[in-house]
C-alpha cells in the first residue's frame, strides 16, 4: 500500500492515551475524518509500524486517531503519514482461501494477496431503492431454528447467549452445513474472540469438502481476525473490512454470499472502550453515546439488493445474560431471525440451548411459512408456555397435584423439550452421535405429531440428541433392549 | 428496575402460598389425630370380628353362609374406589386411581359387567376425565365418615349381593398400616373368603391368640352366623373408610410439609438473587453518575 500513497502530508504524534494519540497537521493539510495515519518509526531500537484512524479534529491543527494496532512504544513527536483516504482492504475473488487481518493484510503466511482492487472499509449503506424485497426461507436442518426461527436467504440472524452457552458451536454448525452446501461465495469475520477458535476454524475449513466438488470449503471463504488480543480500535474495524470484502462479492459479482460474524458484541465493546479515550461522555451502563449509530451504520450496510444478497449470522455476547443490556439490546432491532440462547436449557443438558419461548423471527408468519408450519410452531410454544407457568406449581406442590389436563401438557412439553436438542456435524466427536440434518417436512411432522399424542408412550429420554422422531423410537427400542441386557 | 421487581412480586406470592401450605400442613395434623383415634379404635373391634367369622367358619360344624360362598361364575361386580374430596395430598389421589384402574382392567377379562362407585370430588373428576362411566358417586365423607351414612350403604351392597344383582365388591383404597407406612389396595369384600383367609394367616401366627376355642351356639349356629356375617361385612367397610381418612390426612400431612419445605427453599433463592440484582442496579447506577459526572470535568 506504501507505493499507492497519494499525499505526501506528515504530521506529528503530541499526545499518546491507550490506544487513541493525537497528532498535529499544518492547518491546511488536515487529514479528514477516517482517513488513515501511518506510523512508521524507530525509537530506541523499538520498531514501530502502526495505522490509525481519524476521529475527531481537536483545533489547531490536531487531529485525533484511534489506533488500529498496539501503541506500545509510541513517543511524542514521532512522524505520522496521512494516507489521504481510509482503510482500504483488498476486494475480489483473489481473497477467497486467504486469512486477513483488518487492515487487508494477509496473515496465513501464503504470500502477497495480488487483488486487483481495494476498497476502503467506510461504504454507505444501500439505497432504498436497491434493497431487495422478496422473501424465502433459508433451511438449516437444525429443527429448533427451522420451526421456531425460520432464517430468511439474504437476511439477518442473530444468535444471542451469555458465555459459554454455545453460541460458536452453533455458528461453527451453521457454516459447517450451509457454507458446505453454499455454491457462492462466505466471508468469516472474527471480531474479538478466542484467537485459538479462529484456528480451530480455518482448519476445518481446509479440510471441510464443498459437496462432491472435491474443494474444501476455504477455497470459497475469506476469513477476517481481530481477536481478543488485539487493541480495540482492530476489534472496532475488523467487521467492517470483513463486511467490505463481501460487499464487493454481492456489488460486483452479483453472488450470493455469506457473512458470518463472531462476535458482534465485541464491536460495540471495542466502540465503548475507545470512546471514553475519545473524550465522548458514557451513556447507558457506560457505553458509548454513539451506541446505536455505529451498530446501525454497520448493520444497515449488511442488506441484500437486488444485484446480489448477503446472508448473515452473527453471534452476539449477552453479559449477564441480562438481555436488556444495551449492546445486545441495540442489535437485536436490526435482524430477521431471533435466536436466544438459555442458561436454564443449557444445565439440562439440552443442546442446542435454544429458548423456544424468547427466540423469534420476522418470518415465523403465516404469510412466509404457510399455515401449517405456523400453526405447528404455535402449537409448540403454547405447550411450553404452559409448561413453563406450571413450573412454580410443580416446584412447590410437586407435579400430583395438577389437573389431568396440565399432567397432559407437562408430559408432552418435557418431551418436546428434549426434542429440541439435536446432534450437530462439528459435535460428532463429543457426542459419539453423527450429526443429523432433519428436514424442514419432517421436523413439522415430528412435532406435530408429538403434540397430538402419538408418541406419549415413549421415555423422555429416547427424544434427546435424535433427529425425526422415528429415530427417537428407534432410540427407546435401544434404551428398552439395553435395560434388559442388564 | 425490571428485573429487580420482577423478582420480588414472585417471591410474594411463592410467600402467599407458603403460608396456604403451611396451614393446610397444621390442619392436617390436627384432623390425622382425630382421624387416627378413630381407626385405631375400630381396628380391634374389627379384627375380633373377623377371628369370630374364621372362628365359626371353622368349627367344623355344617353350616354356610352366602356372603361367604364364591359364586363360580361372577357375572356382575361392583368396584368401590375411595379417594379425597380434595387434593393438596401428593400422590394419595392418583396412586389410588392407578391401582384401580388396573385392578380393573384385569377384572375386566374375568367378569362381563363391572361398575365403579367412586367416594370423593378427586376420583370422581378423574373418571369424568378418563371417560369412564361412573355407577354411584359420593361426596360427603370426607376426614370424618360416620357409621350410620355407611351402614346404610353397606345394607345396600348386601342387599344387591344377595339378590344376585352383583356376585361381587372390590374396594380401592389407601390402607393404613401406621404413621409412616400406608399403601393403596384392592380388597375384595365380597364374597367374605379373604376374610376368611385373613384370619387363617392370623391364627396360626406364633403366640397368636388361642382360637381354638370350643363354641357352644344358641339357639342354632346358623342364626348366629345369619346376625354376625354380615355385621363383619358391615365393619370391614367402615374400617376401609377410617384407613382411608387416616391415610389422606397422613398424605397432605406429608404432602404439605414438603410443599412448605420447597417454598423455603425457593424464597431463599429468590432473596438473594433479588438482594444481588438490586445491589448491581444501584452499583450501576452510581457508576453511571460518577463516571458522568467525570468526563464533565
Amino acid at each position: 500500500m506504501n507505493e499507492t500513497l497519494k499525499t505526501n502530508n506528515i504530521g506529528r504524534i503530541t499526545q499518546v492515551i491507550g490506544s487513541t494519540f493525537d497528532a498535529e497537521f499544518s492547518n491546511e493539510n488536515l487529514p479528514a475524518i477516517y482517513n488513515a495515519v501511518k506510523i512508521d518509526s524507530e525509537k530506541n531500537g523499538i520498531i514501530i509500524h502502526l495505522t490509525g484512524e481519524v476521529q475527531q479534529h481537536l483545533g489547531g491543527g490536531r487531529v485525533r486517531c484511534v489506533a488500529l494496532g498496539s501503541t506500545d512504544g509510541l513517543v511524542r513527536g514521532m512522524d505520522c503519514l496521512d494516507t489521504g483516504a481510509p482503510v482500504s482492504v483488498p476486494v475480489g475473488n483473489e481473497t477467497l482461501g486467504r486469512v486477513f487481518n483488518l487492515l487487508g493484510e494477509p496473515i496465513d503466511k501464503k504470500g502477497p494477496v495480488e487483488a486487483k482492487e481495494y476498497r476502503p472499509i467506510h461504504q454507505d449503506a444501500p439505497m432504498v431503492s436497491d434493497l431487495s424485497t422478496n422473501t424465502e426461507i433459508f433451511e438449516t436442518g437444525i429443527k429448533v431454528i427451522d420451526l421456531l426461527t425460520p432464517f430468511v436467504r439474504g437476511g439477518k440472524a442473530g444468535l444471542f447467549g451469555g458465555a459459554g452457552l454455545g453460541k460458536t458451536v452453533i455458528l461453527q454448525e451453521l457454516i459447517a452445513r450451509i457454507a458446505s452446501a453454499h455454491g457462492g461465495a462466505s466471508v468469516f469475520a472474527g471480531v474479538g474472540e478466542r484467537t485459538r477458535e479462529g484456528n480451530d476454524l480455518w482448519r476445518e475449513m481446509k479440510e471441510a469438502k464443498i459437496g462432491n466438488t472435491g474443494r474444501s470449503v476455504i477455497d470459497q471463504t475469506t476469513m477476517v481476525f481481530g481477536q481478543m488480543n488485539e487493541p480495540p480500535g482492530a476489534r472496532l474495524r475488523v467487521a467492517l473490512s470483513a463486511l467490505t470484502m463481501a460487499e464487493y462479492f454481492r456489488d460486483n459479482l452479483g453472488t450470493d454470499v455469506l457473512l458470518f460474524i463472531d462476535n458482534i458484541f465485541r464491536f460495540s465493546q471495542a466502540g465503548s472502550e475507545v470512546s471514553a479515550l475519545l473524550g465522548r461522555m458514557p451513556s447507558a451502563v457506560g457505553y458509548q453515546p454513539t451506541l446505536a449509530s455505529e451498530m446501525g451504520a454497520l448493520q444497515e450496510r449488511i442488506a441484500s439488493t437486488s444485484r446480489g444478497a448477503i446472508t448473515s449470522v452473527q453471534a452476539v455476547y449477552v453479559p449477564a445474560d441480562d438481555p436488556t443490556d444495551p449492546a445486545p439490546a441495540t442489535a437485536f432491532g436490526q435482524l430477521d431471525a431471533f435466536v436466544y440462547l438459555e442458561r436454564a436449557i443449557s444445565e439440562k443438558g439440552i443442546y442446542p440451548a435454544v429458548d423456544p419461548l424468547a427466540s423469534s423471527s420476522r418470518v415465523l408468519d403465516p404469510q412466509y411459512v404457510g399455515e401449517r408450519h405456523y400453526n405447528c410452531a404455535r402449537t409448540v410454544q403454547q405447550t411450553l408456555q404452559r409448561y413453563r407457568e406450571l413450573q412454580d406449581i410443580i416446584a412447590i406442590l410437586g407435579v400430583d397435584e395438577l389437573s389431568e389436563e396440565d399432567k397432559l401438557v407437562v408430559h408432552r412439553a418435557r418431551r418436546m423439550e428434549r426434542f429440541l436438542s439435536q446432534p450437530f456435524l462439528v459435535a460428532e466427536v463429543f457426542l459419539g452421535k453423527p450429526g443429523q440434518i432433519t428436514p424442514l417436512a419432517d421436523t413439522i411432522r415430528s412435532f406435530e405429531e408429538i403434540s397430538a399424542g402419538k408418541w406419549d408412550h415413549l421415555p423422555e429420554q429416547a427424544f434427546m440428541y435424535v433427529g425425526s422422531v422415528e429415530q427417537a423410537a428407534e432410540q427407546a427400542e435401544k434404551m428398552e433392549a439395553e435395560a434388559k441386557m442388564k | 428496575m425490571a428485573k429487580a421487581r420482577a423478582l420480588d412480586k414472585r417471591r410474594k406470592s411463592i410467600k402467599n402460598i407458603r403460608k396456604i401450605t403451611r396451614t393446610m400442613e397444621l390442619v392436617s395434623t390436627a384432623q390425622f389425630r382425630r382421624a387416627m383415634d378413630r381407626a385405631v379404635a375400630a381396628d380391634s373391634y374389627t379384627k375380633r370380628m373377623v377371628h369370630l367369622v374364621s372362628d365359626l367358619a371353622k368349627t367344623g360344624l355344617d353350616v354356610s353362609h352366602p356372603l361367604l360362598e364364591e359364586r363360580s361364575e361372577p357375572k356382575n361386580a361392583t368396584m368401590l374406589v375411595l379417594t379425597a374430596n380434595r387434593g393438596m395430598c401428593g400422590g394419595y389421589n392418583s396412586s389410588i386411581l392407578r391401582l384401580a384402574l388396573q385392578r380393573y382392567q384385569e377384572l375386566n377379562d374375568l367378569i362381563p359387567n363391572i361398575n365403579i362407585d367412586v367416594s370423593g370430588k378427586r376420583g370422581i373428576s378423574y373418571m369424568k376425565y378418563r371417560k369412564i362411566d361412573i355407577d354411584q358417586s359420593f361426596d360427603q365423607f370426607d376426614h370424618k365418615p360416620a357409621f350410620d351414612e355407611i351402614n346404610e350403604m353397606a345394607q345396600r351392597y348386601l342387599d344387591a349381593y344377595l339378590a344376585g344383582e352383583i356376585d361381587r365388591l372390590e374396594v380401592a383404597y389407601c390402607k393404613f398400616i401406621s404413621m409412616s407406612k400406608q399403601y393403596p389396595v384392592v380388597e375384595t369384600l365380597l364374597p367374605m373368603t379373604e376374610m376368611k383367609s385373613d384370619a387363617d394367616d392370623d391364627s396360626s401366627k406364633p403366640g397368636g391368640e388361642k382360637t381354638n376355642v370350643e363354641y357352644e351356639f344358641l339357639p342354632s349356629p346358623q342364626s348366629i352366623l345369619e346376625e354376625v356375617v354380615p355385621n363383619a361385612f358391615k365393619v370391614k367397610l367402615f374400617k376401609c373408610f377410617l384407613d382411608a381418612a387416616v391415610s389422606e390426612q397422613i398424605a397432605r400431612m406429608i404432602a404439605m410439609k414438603s410443599a412448605t419445605e420447597n417454598a423455603d427453599s425457593m424464597i431463599t433463592t429468590l432473596t438473594s438473587t433479588y438482594n444481588r440484582a438490586r445491589q448491581s442496579q444501584i452499583t450501576n447506577e452510581m457508576l453511571e453518575v460518577i463516571s458522568g459526572a467525570n468526563a464533565l470535568n
